[in-house]
């Protein structure tokens, strides 16, 4: 490591979100109500290009808070607002919420969207891009995913599918497109320009057929094109396949993660690129660490490959039972630091190494 | 309804000095008595003439409590004490006792020596005011007067910081001043019984951080020793004498023995001796594990730490020098400082806060050229680190200190409104408890519901239990009395019996109205019509006919006399007590009414 720095939230949290200027936002997800909704403001030393050594300010800084009854599960920020939306158990509606003014502290619950309540336990994915300001993508189901402009409460999109196959994730490529993945690991495009569209199918990978999966896309970077790294599927068995969709429909690339098997199931499964080093990313949720790859050595064979680097800081911290890695985000500037949280409560800022 | 009423001196809602009037039951205690490190003028003060405009403080105060040695919460004591005027009691524990006036003549020589402040108070005003302490034991219920009574729990946070409760009567508060709920090396958390005061007076400094892990920062601070110490640099720690020192041996003694190193630590002597004879006082006060090394082998018998001469500034080679006063403004430390300060493979780390005016405050602030005794200039070239061990409760912390004490209200100080929207919400969602944020100078006003027992006498609640069923929770019985009020005592006790003590007679009230009939027969005819009228009307209750002509309706006497000027006109006299007052209007309203037509 070139730093590690430990802290320990209330409550574990399985949301990071990044904000304006460096802010992270995370809730808790506890059953029986009360969670908190916070916006912290991380220590100098983790805003600043370089990093310091002793700083004399070290902590994060509750900037602001909100209390939600439902358990979040999903929370992003909506750009060009001051709003940001959470989804959870038991329906696929979405919370908006008012971030701090500037009398007051207190994330404010503004506003709900409504949806059809999809049958059993679902809750919506949300995507949001800061190409399109006040848009968020939604949808718990296949056949429920829309696009709601929330300032507004108008809806812009919705997409035209009978299927009512559950959805794992969902993102924004670009201005214009978004991809769904499903949770049996098939990828849907989709054109967003019109109000209502047929989405583009793509095949699954070949797998047993229980697997779960989850989505992984690289955040279009300031101004660039549509998203040049390819669109990333980890399984709840530690199978990773990478699709680049502008050339082809079959996976380009796919790997195995050194996981422990089985998988523990899929509720806390995360992949996500680097921001800042071409074709790494990193994988978690099958226990306490965090892995991560360079996938440009990948091929198309599916063999394991080895992370090249590790890290077990959850793991090792507790005294009962083993900590689930539940989230992970690296940090948008600088290219090494990743955020981890675990199911005890704990977050890491780790900075690491090339060996 | 009474009521506690709080004054923020200082403190309120800002970081500075923490200064806290409260109002209870009567009496008025000042919770620490703080300097302003910021300011270089009269703002540094509290503004005493809050507290009374004329008369004395003496007469208005009933105590002042400190609650621990940090600057910020008694540097302005000598200046309150002996320039402002104050003579009454000043509570604080044994080693605060023992610590303040070190600290508070360390800060009198820099702002007098060093800046050239005049209006300041002197060694002599510090040695008299400290003459006015009396100093308290952990858990020990101290009587300042007959009604009002305070006892300390421990704090955490630094050597001999406590939380003070004041009690009067059945009305308590809870004051905090700085505390920690994680233990640390050297010091445990902070501990208080659920002594469920109607105020809890909390700090709330670093309530809306998360702070980095303990594990971390050690790590960080002994990679940059290891660093140093590697390329055959120097590093300085000045500290003061007691508290964090000992922690960061403990640390680096560890470190050295685990990594195998050479390179030698020293520990300045006349740090050592005293520190040692406080150890001794006060080793109740710091947690297990120091206990227990202390007991084994003396402090400073480290393996790797060893007593520091002067001479060994000069010697070649990596060291590690713990040395005193902590913030470099003289002694030894700033001596040392001098001999190393030019030299870019040393470092310096200040482990706390330090004054304005002295080297430490001016090198983390980034000055590299400092002027000397005799106008020499030194140019630092040695690192500068700073790092902080300072233990405060966060959001956690505080919450949990409120579970302990389930206090009724929770009051925070020591915070900024705006930023602690947040935290009011979460206590008062989650204790269901009333949380305030007064500014400076904002008096808050808290109502208290006190329990007043009353004795209520044995023959009464044998006759309230003679009638009807027994008191049922559920089925609250209303119950008459007298109450006796005599000094401090209260007594529920019947009418008779009250009358009978206080030597009164009892006065019986009775009541008489005339009611006009018109009837031209004669008087007992009348009254006949009436008995019989009334027989019949009333026939739950005992009506008679007196032989000397008068109608009884229970206790209620009723005559019948001719009216002296109209024949036709009779005039029935009733009359009865107070007890008998229903019956008695309802049967004026009924002889109003007219007897009717036809009676037997």
């Amino acid at each position: 490591y070139r730093d590690l720095h430990t802290f320990e939230l209330q409550a574990p949290t399985r949301v990071i979100e990044w904000a304006r200027g460096s802010r992270v936002c995370v809730a808790g997800y506890g059953q029986s109500g009360g969670n908190e909704i916070l916006q912290l403001l991380p220590p100098p030393a983790l805003q600043a290009k370089e990093t310091q050594g002793l700083c004399p300010e070290r902590d994060f800084k509750v900037e602001g808070g909100g209390f939600s009854k439902r358990p979040v599960y999903s929370l992003k920020y909506v750009p060009d607002t001051s709003l940001l939306v959470t989804s959870g158990p038991p329906d696929s509606s979405l919370q908006v919420w008012q971030v701090s003014a500037e009398d007051s502290d207190v994330i404010k619950s503004v506003s709900t969207i409504a949806t059809e309540n999809a049958t059993g336990q679902t809750w919506a994915k949300i995507a949001t891009t800061s190409a399109r300001g006040p848009w968020v993508l939604h949808g718990s189901t296949l056949d429920s995913v829309q696009i709601t402009e929330v300032e507004l409460r108008k809806n812009v999109y919705t997409a035209g599918s009978p299927d009512g196959e559950e959805l794992a994730g969902l993102a924004f490529l670009d201005g214009s497109t978004a991809v769904l993945c499903c949770a049996r690991g098939r990828l849907c495009v989709a054109d967003v320009r019109q109000p209502q569209g047929a989405l583009q199918a793509l095949p699954a990978p070949a797998a047993p057929r229980g697997d779960r999966w989850c989505l992984g896309t690289a955040c279009a970077a300031q101004g660039s094109g549509p998203g040049t790294q390819p669109v990333a599927r980890l399984s709840s068995r530690g199978l990773l396949t990478l699709t680049d969709l502008r050339k082809a429909s079959e996976p380009s690339a796919s790997a195995t993660a050194k996981v422990p098997s089985p998988g523990s199931g899929a509720e806390f499964l995360c992949v996500s690129w680097a921001p800042a080093l071409q074709g790494c990313l990193a994988v978690s949720g099958f226990d306490g660490t965090v892995h991560v790859y360079d996938t440009q050595s990948w091929d198309s064979s599916g063999r394991e490959a080895e992370p090249i680097f590790v890290h077990k800081g959850h793991a090792l911290d507790g005294s009962g039972d083993p900590a689930l890695v539940t989230v992970h985000t690296w940090h948008p500037q600088k290219p090494r630091t990743v955020l981890s949280a675990a199911s005890d409560g704990s977050l890491h800022v780790w900075d690491w190494v090339q060996p | 309804m009474p009521e506690i009423k709080v004054t923020p001196l200082g403190a309120g809602q800002d970081v500075g000095r923490s200064c806290i009037l409260v109002s209870i039951a009567g009496k008025n205690v000042m919770l620490d008595c703080g300097m302003h490190m910021g300011y270089n003028d009269d703002r540094r003060f509290p503004d005493f003439s809050y507290i009374t405009q004329n008369g004395r403080l003496t007469d208005f105060l009933d105590c002042v409590i400190i609650s621990h040695f940090h600057l910020d919460h008694c540097g302005a004591l000598p200046y309150f004490s002996e320039m402002v005027g104050y003579d009454g009691p000043i509570y604080m524990t044994h080693p605060t006792k023992a610590i303040c006036p070190i600290l508070l003549e360390d800060y009198r020589k820099i702002t007098v020596d060093k800046k050239g402040e005049t209006n300041f108070f002197t060694s002599q005003m510090i040695k008299d005011c400290m003459k006015k302490v009396v100093a308290v034991h952990l858990h020990q219920t101290v009587q300042v007067d007959e009604e009002l009574e305070i006892k300390a729990y421990y704090a955490g946070h630094v050597l001999g910081a406590a939380m003070f409760q004041i009690k009067v009567g059945c009305e308590s508060v809870v004051y905090t001043g700085d505390y920690n709920m994680t233990p640390d090396r050297h010091l445990g958390a902070a501990w208080i019984d659920k002594c469920r005061p109607d105020l809890l007076i909390s700090e709330s400094t670093y309530a809306t951080t998360i702070r980095d892990s303990k594990r971390c920062r050690e790590r960080d601070f002994l990679k940059k020793v290891h660093e140093t110490v590697e390329r055959g640099g120097k590093v300085l720690i000045p500290v003061f004498a007691l508290g964090r020192a000992q922690e960061l041996c403990i640390l680096l003694e560890t470190f050295w023995e685990r990594m195998n190193l050479k390179a030698p630590i020293y520990f300045s002597t006349g740090l050592t001796e005293k520190a040692n004879h406080y150890y001794k006082l006060f080793i109740t006060w710091t947690n297990q594990k120091i206990r227990k090394t202390f007991v084994q082998r003396n402090m400073f018998e480290f393996k790797h730490i060893k007593a520091f001469d002067r001479a060994f500034a000069d010697n070649p080679g990596p060291m590690v020098v713990f040395a005193t006063p902590g913030m470099l403004h003289a002694g030894q430390s700033l001596q040392i400082f001098r001999k190393w300060a030019g030299n870019e493979k040393n470092m310096v780390i200040m482990p706390g806060y330090c004054v304005q005016g002295t080297v430490g405050h001016k090198i983390l602030s980034g000055q590299r050229k400092l002027e000397m005794e005799g106008r020499q200039i030194l140019e630092v070239k040695m690192q500068v680190e700073y790092m902080s061990f300072s233990a405060h409760a966060d959001a956690k912390g505080i919450m949990q200190l409120i579970r302990q004490a389930e206090p009724r209200n929770v009051l925070l100080v020591h915070g900024e409104a705006k930023k602690m929207e947040f935290l009011k919400q979460k206590i008062e969602q989650e204790f269901h408890v009333s949380c305030y944020m007064p500014a400076n100078g904002e008096t808050t006003t808290i109502f208290t519901n006190p329990s007043i027992p009353v004795d209520i006498s044995l023959g009464l609640l044998k006759r309230e239990a003679a009638i009807g069923p027994a008191p049922d929770a559920k089925k609250p019985k209303l119950m008459h009395g007298t109450l006796l009020m005599k000094d401090n005592s209260f007594r529920l006790v019947s009418p008779e019996q009250a009358l009978k003590e206080l030597g009164l007679a009892e006065h019986q009230l009775r009541f008489t109205c005339r009611v006009h009939i018109q009837d031209p027969r004669k008087e007992h005819e009348t009254v006949l019509r009436v008995y019989n009228h009334l027989k019949g009307v009333l026939k739950d209750y005992s009506v008679q006919h007196l032989p000397d002509g008068s109608i009884t309706v229970e206790s209620i006497l009723i005559q019948a006399t001719a009216h002296s000027e109209d024949q036709g006109t009779k005039v029935l006299l009733v009359s009865w007590t107070y007890q008998d007052e229903e019956l008695g209007s309802y049967l004026t309203s009924l002889l109003k009414k007219g007897l009717p037509q036809s009676t037997s």
